[in-house]
């Protein structure tokens, strides 16, 4: 064979790249894909709130986005708001109390975010909270 | 065949170090930074109950939220102006409620703009109200 007579053999690293690369873009797509927003709501400033650390939250918790049109959705897919109090229904039933959070647009019209709060405190969850921008990093505010 | 023919063949790194520094370049200039978040937390009353009236304590703020800004003590308040009358207060009793009534026409900015001043001297019995 070919290989056996090489006097000094050395490991062919080609295909180990090609399956680490391969890796590399599977990880990176899957996890964008995990935390699906509406990236269309922006956000109005609220530096004195309470800072959000991703690992703080329980992994019970509830993201509602309201867009500036008043679209209701829950990681990118619009749902109604009668569809919303069905979920939170339900995930009162499985988990107990959980925290809500509400990343509504700061043009949203109150009559949709009235929608998602009447949504929770209806199915039990009276305490909310609304996502604000503590630290702004990007410049596109308005 | 000519890889057999070298005496010690050696891995050529150049196109791999050419790739990686390529991959480099793409990850700085497509990674954005992401804006830090906070919370604002604030209770909501029952849908169906009535804002609270006489039987409640005069100590409730109330905050009114309308399309055009913030009412505060019947009077058309700027961000500031509320800011100096919740500080004001807060310096009496922090234990206070804060009732914010928004009107359904209301840009979500202005209660989330109240909540964070009433968040910033420590006040942090709230409810919203809709109108």
């Amino acid at each position: 064979m070919a290989r056996k007579s090489q006097e000094n053999p050395q490991l062919d690293m080609t295909p180990m790249i090609d399956v680490v690369f391969e890796l590399i873009i599977f990880f990176v797509v899957t996890l964008t894909q995990a935390n699906a927003k509406d990236e269309t709501v922006r956000l109005e400033d609220g530096k004195h709130g309470i800072e959000l650390t991703p690992d703080e939250l329980p992994p019970t918790h509830l993201i509602v986005d309201v867009a500036r049109t008043g679209r209701i959705s829950m990681c990118d897919v619009t749902i109604t708001s009668a569809e919303l109090g069905r979920r939170v229904k339900e995930r009162m039933r499985k988990y107990g109390e959980f925290p809500v959070m509400i990343r509504a647009d700061y043009r949203a019209k109150h009559k949709a975010v009235a929608e998602v709060m009447n949504a929770c405190t209806q199915n039990g969850i009276w305490k909310l909270s609304f996502v604000a921008v503590y630290d702004r990093k990007s410049e596109k505010k308005r | 065949m000519a890889r057999k023919e070298q005496e010690n063949p050696q891995l050529d790194m150049t196109p791999m170090i050419d790739v990686v520094f390529e991959l480099i370049i793409f990850f700085v200039v497509t990674i954005k930074q992401e804006d830090i978040f906070s919370k604002l937390n604030a209770n909501r009353p029952a849908p169906n109950s009535a804002p609270s009236t006489s039987e409640e304590n005069d100590n409730q703020i109330k905050i009114d939220i309308g399309p055009g800004g913030m009412v505060f003590n019947g009077r058309g308040v700027s961000l500031k102006e509320l800011d100096r009358n919740i500080k004001q207060l807060s310096a009496t009793s922090k234990k206070s409620t804060v009732l914010v009534r928004c009107t359904m026409d209301s840009p979500h900015k202005y209660l989330v703009d109240a909540l964070d001043t009433c968040n910033k001297y420590g006040m942090y019995n709230l409810s919203i109200f809709s109108m």
